[in-house]
């Protein structure tokens, strides 16, 4: 089974993706992630304001029968979260790179990016 | 010439196993084997049991039963000798439906309801059980099975101080002293601190707690009726705790009391946790019982164990299913809630039952008939002479002082057949010569009146 | 079905109470008024016939080992014999306070000291604790063993050394125990990876929790090297008794070198596991851990059995001494079972095992493919290419009048995905067994043929596949008052 990967994004091999706008990273899990994860039904977001680490634990998702970490692929500080998706965590499932974003940070190493993977490097890993 | 019989050393057929020698041969074949001993290859010799264990022969069902009825002989002879004790176990009269519906070997041979279209009937008991608790303790969520009170007290101090991330906490002096050894147990790894609430007259010194109370405290836990049978003023303790964010954790040994006593909600309890062996278990000296804990709507994500939830199945059909799963140790592991995977489920069977039979009207009428012979009791037994009573409200337990060694006091009660009250001064050194009494319906007035008369005789 | 409430009409009763012979008393004479609730608590108001047919009917939507097959890995279902429920409900037993005077129940007390004797030569160890309560109780109690063993030597353990194969229960129990969970890797051979464990021993590690044979099914067969690494940097080796349904009367934990051990009467002992408990974890130890096992210990003295408070005991697990009428029929089932029956139950067990991974491993690739114990742990990852995932096989079975094994799990490394743990246990005759393996056959070729069946199963059970997303992101936990 093929998964949705999205040229242009970078990505993690904890399977969040990032898109990346001048200092600003926005951030979710990728269809591999969601698909693997199964219907999520809850999560808590993070506080904006919040400073977090590369690979640091930002939230957790919880579907039926499983929780996940997501943690944060850059360093930097969150800025603004999705609400939309702790209302209606569905969300994530139907539409993982659009509407079911997670968070944004605000990079403060732009270096960092050089550890993420690009899109077919992530496709090849996540390959079946 | 005929084969001569061979005498083998008997060996009793084993009932619980139905593979025979001859199946066992073919599939060892099947299997690709010559013998059983291939398949234990990976054992290493050294560690395998080289010797026959020093246990005994295999009994057959008639010798077992002779057997284990012969040591319940040297039992006291229970089912007559009505206890006058409770200290957190009571005996209520159980109704031979409870029993029937707790001997349904669908219910009882049935493990952890994992597949929900096969487990229907497990999964609407449990809800069924969280909603009569949410009823009688007036709080939004329950999680209907723990292993019994004192380890469900337990858990809910671990989650309030995971919820406030503080750990100090307070324990009311009469809460349950086997409850406070649980406690200390379960938080000793975590660097708590733990006080204890002074108790004057029989119950909780509110103003105490109010002075030692402090922002380290985590959580506040009251025994209400508390330990000394004493009914607290809960809404005014809850309140008092509140003051310092502190979270109000209520706990009940004696549920009966749920039926008369005001609710969770009416005092502002945050966490609501107890004993449900009222409602429908036999003592069976100490468990298995069954613990509850019940909290707000808000700290739901923090629960321990296991709870059902309603939903619908593909074609639209109500349905039960375990749900907010993700609380567990199966998939949470190391951050899970709680460790806790078996949990006394089999139960809530008989506590189901139990509140449905004696349903709004019987479980209240209970409650006051076993208020009613309490009160009925200790007046007799003052009104002897030889007892000095305390005044202060109880339900059904009650502490009461004998003018007479207490050790006579037992002895003639033991002589009259009767299970005798708990000696408290033991545990409460202050207290030399006070009994522990709990009367349940079980006594009928003329039960009252002959232990009254026991004691117009002298001891 | 209709829930118990949607059954109730007011003025129904299903109650017969002792007549109150007392004279007419206020409430409020009694229970002061600030403590009255002012409205009765809303339970259902139902005759004794209602709640019999109630619960009857619930109890049809139920599947018990009474009803069939119910091969859930791990858990070690076995048949529960009705004469050990018959014993339970002695009433001397039945009614007997936990608070009475020890010279009360002797009889009790000799059952709990007789079958601790029996334990401890099954395993080996030197003194059982009869009072946790199921599985994950036990290994609570064993771990705060640990940490009481440790502070009393005045060591400073923090970490807990746990195979990626176990049962989450350890991480859980290790975590309450204030432990930081180490993560050991199996090998490819499905058992731990000695260098690795080598590797992450070390004296700020209290030791390991091991469950043997394993979650794959497999004996460690190194465990005598696993335990000699964890005792050389001074730590303690814990073992998890869910398994042990495979070594009875063939090995002893103790000679593998293991300091405290769970045993869980309800799965090898065969207690019956009550829809989800009760069951017991009776705790072992070693000699030099004795003293701190949790109070009360049943001892005898000159023939008088009586309780006994260790002396640095780590306290109370709980209110009483144990769930006895658990212990009660583990003791009877040892007794029926015998010294030479016991073995044969072990054997029983592994030879069922061996049998259906011999017949299904073509159809359902194990996860490692050599003989098993007591269980197997078969895939369904060949019929993904179909659409079909191991659950879908998991509830097609229920069509077919079969209770499923345990699923996905466990899930630790890329060859133990879309797992089924089948344990047959030693109840189990050879004719069910091959209806099973028959049935699972079948199934590997609608899964083919027409996936669609199996997407959609189970299709003849009381209810269908339920939507757990919905129960979960709303939760509806008990009916709400009108």
């Amino acid at each position: 089974m093929a998964y949705k990967v999205i040229e242009g994004l970078y990505y993690t091999k904890s399977d969040e993706w990032v898109k990346v706008e001048d200092d600003i990273a926005t951030v979710g899990i990728t269809d591999y992630a969601q698909d693997k994860l199964g219907d999520i039904v809850y999560l808590e977001q993070a506080k904006p304001g919040t400073k977090v680490k590369v690979d640091e634990r930002v939230i957790t998702i919880e579907s039926v029968k499983a929780a996940s970490d997501i943690n944060a692929p850059v360093s930097g500080a969150i800025i603004e979260v999705n609400d939309k998706v702790v209302s209606d965590p569905s969300i994530i499932n139907k539409d993982p790179y659009g509407a079911g974003w997670l968070f944004k940070i605000k990079m403060e190493n732009m270096e960092e990016m050089k550890d993420l993977i690009d899109a077919n490097s992530y496709q090849d890993y996540r390959k079946e | 010439m005929q084969t001569p019989i061979r005498i083998i050393e008997k060996s009793r057929p084993m009932r619980y196993i139905p593979l025979t020698e001859e199946e066992k041969g073919k599939i060892l074949k099947e299997i690709g084997v010559s013998s059983f001993e291939e398949l234990i290859c990976a054992i290493p010799e050294e560690i395998r049991v080289k010797n026959d264990l020093n246990l005994p022969q295999a009994v057959c069902e008639e010798e077992l039963l002779e057997k284990v009825y012969n040591i319940a002989k040297k039992n006291a002879n229970f089912f007559e000798m009505k206890p006058l004790v409770g200290a957190g176990a009571y005996r209520h009269y159980v109704p031979e439906v409870v029993k029937s519906v707790m001997a349904r070997s669908e219910f009882y041979t049935a493990y952890t309801p994992y597949q929900p279209e096969v487990s229907q009937g497990t999964l609407q008991t449990m809800f069924e059980v969280q909603t009569h608790l949410s009823r009688l303790t007036g709080m939004d969520v329950v999680v209907p099975s723990l292993y019994d009170g004192a380890s469900a007290t337990a858990e809910a101090v671990l989650m309030a101080m995971r919820l406030t991330h503080k750990n100090k906490i307070m324990l009311g002096a009469l809460l349950h002293p086997h409850y406070k050894e649980t406690i200390k147990t379960y938080t000793a790894p975590h660097d708590v601190e733990i006080m204890e609430i002074p108790f004057e007259n029989y119950l909780t010194d509110i103003n105490e707690l109010e002075r030692n109370l402090d922002d380290n405290v985590a959580c506040v836990i009251i025994q209400n009726p508390n330990f000394l049978g004493g009914i607290e003023r809960m809404k005014a303790i809850s309140d008092v705790v509140h003051k310092k964010q502190a979270l109000m954790i209520e706990t009940v040994t004696e549920s009966l009391s749920l039926a008369i006593l005001t609710s969770g909600r009416e005092n502002g309890i945050d966490m609501f946790t107890g004993e449900a062996q009222s409602f429908g278990m036999e003592l069976n000296f100490g468990g298995p019982y069954n613990g509850f804990l019940a909290t707000k709507n808000e700290f739901i994500r923090q629960l321990p164990g296991r709870i059902a939830g309603e939903t619908v199945d593909i074609e639209g059909k109500r349905a039960f299913v375990m749900t907010l799963r993700a609380r567990e140790q199966d998939i949470k592991r190391e951050k899970a809630t709680s460790n806790i995977c078996t949990n006394h489920a089999l139960n809530l069977f008989a506590i189901d039952a139990y509140l449905s039979l004696m349903g709004k009207e019987g479980l209240y009428e209970l409650a006051l008939l076993n208020a009613k012979s309490a009160h009925y009791l200790r007046e007799g037994l003052i009104s002897t002479g030889r007892f000095n009573g305390f005044a202060y409200p109880f339900f059904n337990e009650f502490v009461i002082k004998a003018k007479d060694p207490v050790e006579k006091v037992s002895e003639k009660l033991l002589q009259n057949s009767l299970i005798p009250p708990l000696r408290l001064s033991e545990l409460f050194p202050s207290m030399e010569n006070a009994l522990l009494f709990a009367v349940t319906e079980i006594f009928s007035r003329e039960d009252l009146d002959r232990i009254i008369d026991i004691f117009k005789e002298g001891v | 079905m209709k829930l118990i409430y949607e059954r109730s009409v007011k003025g129904r009763k299903g109650y017969s109470l002792p007549p109150d012979e007392f004279e007419e008393i206020n409430i409020c004479d009694m229970i002061p008024e600030y403590a009255i609730s002012k409205e009765k608590k809303n339970l259902p108001e139902v005759s004794e016939v209602d709640v019999v047919r109630h619960f009857t009917n619930l109890s049809r939507l139920n599947y018990g080992v009474d009803t069939g097959f119910y091969p859930l890995g791990s858990c070690t279902m076995k048949y529960n014999p009705k004469i050990n429920e018959k014993l339970s409900t002695l009433d001397s037993f039945m009614y007997a306070h936990p608070c009475s005077d020890t010279k009360l129940v002797q009889g009790s007390l000799e059952v709990m000291y007789e079958l601790e004797q029996y334990l401890k030569e099954i395993t080996g160890m030197e003194r059982f604790a009869l009072s946790p309560s199921a599985g994950a109780h036990g290994e609570l109690t064993g771990v705060l063993i640990m940490r009481k063993y440790f502070e009393d030597k005045g060591e400073k353990r923090h970490k807990m050394i746990i195979p990626d194969s176990a049962h989450g229960t350890n991480p859980a129990s290790s975590a309450m125990a204030g432990f930081e969970v180490v993560e050991v890797r199996s090998n490819g051979r499905g058992t731990i990876d000695i260098e690795h464990l080598s590797s992450l021993m070390d004296e700020d590690t209290a030791g390991i929790m091991i469950t043997n044979p394993n979650t794959v099914g497999l004996f460690e067969e190194e465990i005598l090297s696993i335990c000699k690494i964890i005792h050389d940097k001074g730590g303690l080796v814990y073992y998890d008794g869910a398994n042990l349904n495979a070594l009875l009367g063939i090995v002893r934990p103790a000679d593998t070198g293991v300091d405290i051990v769970h045993l869980n009467l309800h799965k090898t002992f065969s207690t019956p596991h009550g829809g989800g408990g009760p069951g017991a974890g009776a705790v072992g130890v070693k000699k030099h851990l004795e003293e701190f096992l949790p109070a009360p210990l049943v001892s005898e003295c000159n023939g008088v059995y009586c309780f006994e408070f260790p002396r640095k005991s780590i306290g109370r697990m709980r209110a009483f001494s144990g769930n006895f009428p658990v212990l009660l029929k583990a003791y009877a089932w040892i007794l029926s079972v015998g010294r030479e029956g016991l073995r044969n139950v072990s054997q029983a067990s592994i030879i069922n095992a061996n049998y259906i991974l011999a017949r299904l491993k073509p159809y359902y690739r194990p996860s490692y493919d050599r003989f098993c114990m007591h269980e197997c742990v078969l895939t369904g990852r060949d019929y993904k290419e179909y659409g079909v995932k191991t659950l879908d096989i998991a509830k097609r079975l229920m069509d077919y009048g079969f209770h499923p094994p345990t699923i996905y799990f466990p899930h630790f490394a890329p060859f133990a995905q879309e797992t089924m743990m089948v344990e047959p246990t030693e109840s189990e005759s050879k004719d069910t067994i091959d209806e099973f393996i028959d049935t699972m056959i079948k199934i590997t070729e609608e899964a083919k043929e027409f996936p669609d069946i199996l997407r959609s199963a189970p299709h003849n059970t009381p209810v269908r596949r339920l939507d757990e997303a919905r129960a979960a992101r709303v939760p509806i936990l008990k009916l709400e008052e009108k």
